[in-house]
């Protein structure tokens, strides 16, 4: 019976294909929505996995802002996630970061400031751009190696040199290894001392794509930007990898003295990075995904209609069934099954345009969406409730239809 | 004083009443019927629209519930019976014919036969093999695979005969199985019932053609949700009743078959004297209903 019922769903949808298609288009705009931020989401996860596993656990992070609160014993107990939403930004100053690297234990201290600004080569304007002040340790700390040239060293952390990375050299020299060249930086030329190789994931949780960024030193973009020029991270490497703790403690009291017992910082391993990056990710992939949520709902309450239809159209046909023996629970079970499948091819339809979006999104944009098997199986699970929970409605009111009254309906 | 030994009858109506809508809007659709059927009759129903043929037939086919009234099917008491168990017994024991679209559009004849076994969980080659044979006995094999539409009302008349059969139930209501047929297809299809009675089946017909009774071996008419008259009749006769009806308005449409039958009534009067005698003892009890049914007015 429950393949007949199947069956004769499908055919039910065929014979109205129109009608179908545009009572399951809430469903499958649904759940493209959802599938796809959830995958967005998965994919920046598992870069900052990538990430963390690259740059190694003993990295520590210094961030501008009270992201998260700890316990005593250290321990995250709260995480500020609009705070730690992108780069927060104004509270780190040059000043800390000589306190960073003249705190015991610390090995290297490099910077990660913006400098906003435009940059030209030949007459070519790149739009695409992220200038980053940063230091000579930049390469060792993120473990990236140089494709062509070498990275400014520190006795060129005044000059106007340039490190790029491999979209800049391809789009604004058109060629890959553009050393000795020129550019300009807020109408200063700045010469091409090396190009990065391809970075495959950004270094930096949520941050820019290093592919398309150029790396000046940090004291040139003080002098530059008239020392405007933004701290959004310094990255911390520790003497010793096991005494990180030791490390971070110490980076924690020096800094909240320097700040004028101040917490507008957050010094964090690189799992808790992870865990304060997730946090953040899943607050965010939450909020879009509700919004799909609700076209989810758009689509149940049109699934709810055309089976109301559905139902006042084939009351001759209920009333033959029942006359035929059928009883009601037999005749809720079609009726359900009927709103299900509907609701369920319009889902795999969904899941199909979804991952045709994901490919479009891999070759149009630097973002790497992941549709991970248990998206695929969230969304046809979310399809098959909403069908059941829409469909039920008018299934009872099938099933209720006294059998005199629906055979003399024509 | 013992009856001569009678077969025992396949649907007992006792004391049946149907009343619908309540306080003074209250609608006396039966009247305390007493109908006894015994296996293998084909009873015929006759009486102008709104005499209640319809409702005995609906109480009968246990699509409704009398609101007075005990009603055996068999051995079993069925008119107080539960929706879902009224359905399975409406499954088992009888099999419905109506006047029209009766076939479900989407499924094609083979479905359409079989659409009872699946309400009943046989598998599916099963159903479907089974249905075949039913067709095979309507003449219908060569149409298996057809949709309804593809069909002519007599074919599709026939199909649902065949549906109706497949459960091998006690009862066949057929009703107005060829209000929509032209004399050659309705010859077809009644010569159809015909046998199947033939071969054992009970068959209750409602019908407004006078002619059709010719098939009957019993044909009942109602007025007013009363039988006013209960009468055998050898088959291939149209009795006397009946023949009166063809004779005051001789069959051009339905409506004049309508119009036949209303007019019969009116001359019900000289109706056998045992039965004048029963319907006047059981007047006397449902008057009282009747009034009070009345006086609410």
């Amino acid at each position: 019976m429950f393949g007949g019922n199947v069956k004769m769903a499908l055919m039910a949808l065929r014979t109205s294909k129109g009608r179908s298609l545009l009572t399951m288009f809430g469903v499958i705009i649904g759940i493209v929505s959802v599938v796809t931020t959830v995958s967005l989401g998965e994919g920046i996860k598992q870069q900052i996995v990538g990430q963390i596993n690259r740059l190694g656990s003993d990295l520590i992070t210094v961030r501008p802002g009270d992201i998260i609160t700890r316990d005593l014993k250290g321990n995250i107990t709260k995480i500020n996630a609009i705070n730690g939403f992108g780069f927060s930004s104004g509270s780190l100053s040059q000043s800390d970061l000589t306190t960073i690297q003249t705190t015991p234990g610390v090995q290297e201290a490099v910077p990660i400031s913006l400098v906003s600004g435009s940059v030209r080569a030949n007459g070519v304007e790149y739009s695409n751009d992220t200038i980053i002040g940063t230091n000579q340790d930049l390469p060792d700390i993120i473990k990236q190696n140089l494709a062509f040239g070498a990275f400014f060293s520190k006795a060129e952390a005044r000059q106007q040199v340039v490190v790029i990375g491999q979209n800049v050299a391809t789009q604004l020299f058109g060629e890959q290894a553009p050393i000795g060249m020129t550019l300009t930086i807020r109408g200063q030329d700045f010469v091409v001392r090396g190009v990065f190789n391809r970075f495959t994931t950004s270094p930096l949780p949520l941050g820019p794509d290093f592919n398309n960024s150029i790396f000046i030193p940090y004291q040139t973009a003080l002098a530059d930007t008239n020392a405007n020029s933004q701290l959004v991270q310094v990255l911390v490497k520790p003497n010793n990898p096991n005494a990180t703790n030791a490390t971070i403690a110490s980076l924690n009291s020096r800094l909240f003295a320097a700040h004028g017992q101040q917490n507008d910082f957050t010094v964090l391993k690189q799992d808790e990075n992870l865990a304060v990056t997730n946090d953040i990710l899943n607050l965010f992939t939450a909020f879009v995904a509700g919004i799909g949520a609700i076209s989810l709902l758009v689509g149940g309450i049109g699934i709810v209609n055309i089976m109301l239809v559905a139902v006042t159209e084939r009351t001759r046909e209920i009333g033959i069934r029942k006359a035929v023996g059928a009883t009601n629970r037999q005749i809720l079970g079609q009726f359900l099954i009927e709103a299900t499948v509907l609701s369920l091819v319009g889902g795999i339809i969904g899941i199909v345009l979804s991952f045709v979006i994901e490919i479009l999104i891999r070759l149009l944009s630097d973002m790497q969406p992941v549709i991970t098997w248990q998206i695929v199986l969230l969304a046809t699970g979310v399809a098959l409730i909403v069908g059941i929970i829409f469909g039920i409605t008018p299934a009872i009111k099938a099933a209720r239809k006294d059998p005199i009254d629906a055979l003399r309906y024509e | 004083m013992k009856a001569t030994p009678k077969r025992q009858p396949v649907i007992t109506l006792k004391d049946v009443s149907k009343l619908y809508g309540f306080g003074g809007a209250t609608t006396l659709a039966l009247d305390e019927i007493n109908l006894e059927i015994e296996p293998g009759e084909f009873m015929a129903v006759m009486g102008p629209s709104g005499s209640g043929k319809s409702t005995l037939m609906n109480i009968i086919g246990l699509l409704d519930r009398p609101t007075h009234g005990t009603y055996t099917l068999g051995n079993r008491a069925v008119a107080r019976l539960r929706p879902n168990q009224r359905a399975k017994a409406r499954r088992d024991r009888i099999g419905f014919i109506f006047q029209s679209f009766s076939l479900l559009p989407r499924l094609n004849v083979l479905e359409n036969v079989a659409l009872p076994l699946a309400y009943k969980g046989v598998p599916l080659t099963r159903r479907l093999k089974r249905a075949g044979i039913m067709l095979e006995q309507v003449g219908l094999s060569d149409r298996e695979y057809f949709m309804p539409r593809q069909l002519s009302g007599g074919q599709i008349q026939r199909v649902a005969i065949a549906r109706a059969l497949i459960n091998d139930p006690s009862i066949i209501i057929a009703d107005e199985p060829t209000g929509n047929l032209d004399s050659s297809n309705s010859r077809v299809v009644m010569e159809l019932l015909s046998e199947v009675h033939k071969s054992g089946n009970t068959i209750l017909l409602v019908t407004h053609n006078p002619e059709l009774t010719r098939y009957a071996n019993r044909v009942v008419y109602m007025h007013d949700g009363s039988i006013v008259h209960d009468e055998r009749t050898p088959i291939g006769e149209v009795p006397r009743l009946a023949r009166r009806a063809m004779d005051l308005f001789p069959r051009k449409t339905e409506e004049d078959d309508l119009a036949g039958v209303s007019a019969l009534m009116r001359t019900i009067p000289d109706k056998p004297a045992g039965l004048k005698k029963r319907r006047k003892a059981k007047r006397r009890k449902p008057a009282t209903k009747k009034q009070t049914a009345r006086s609410k007015h």
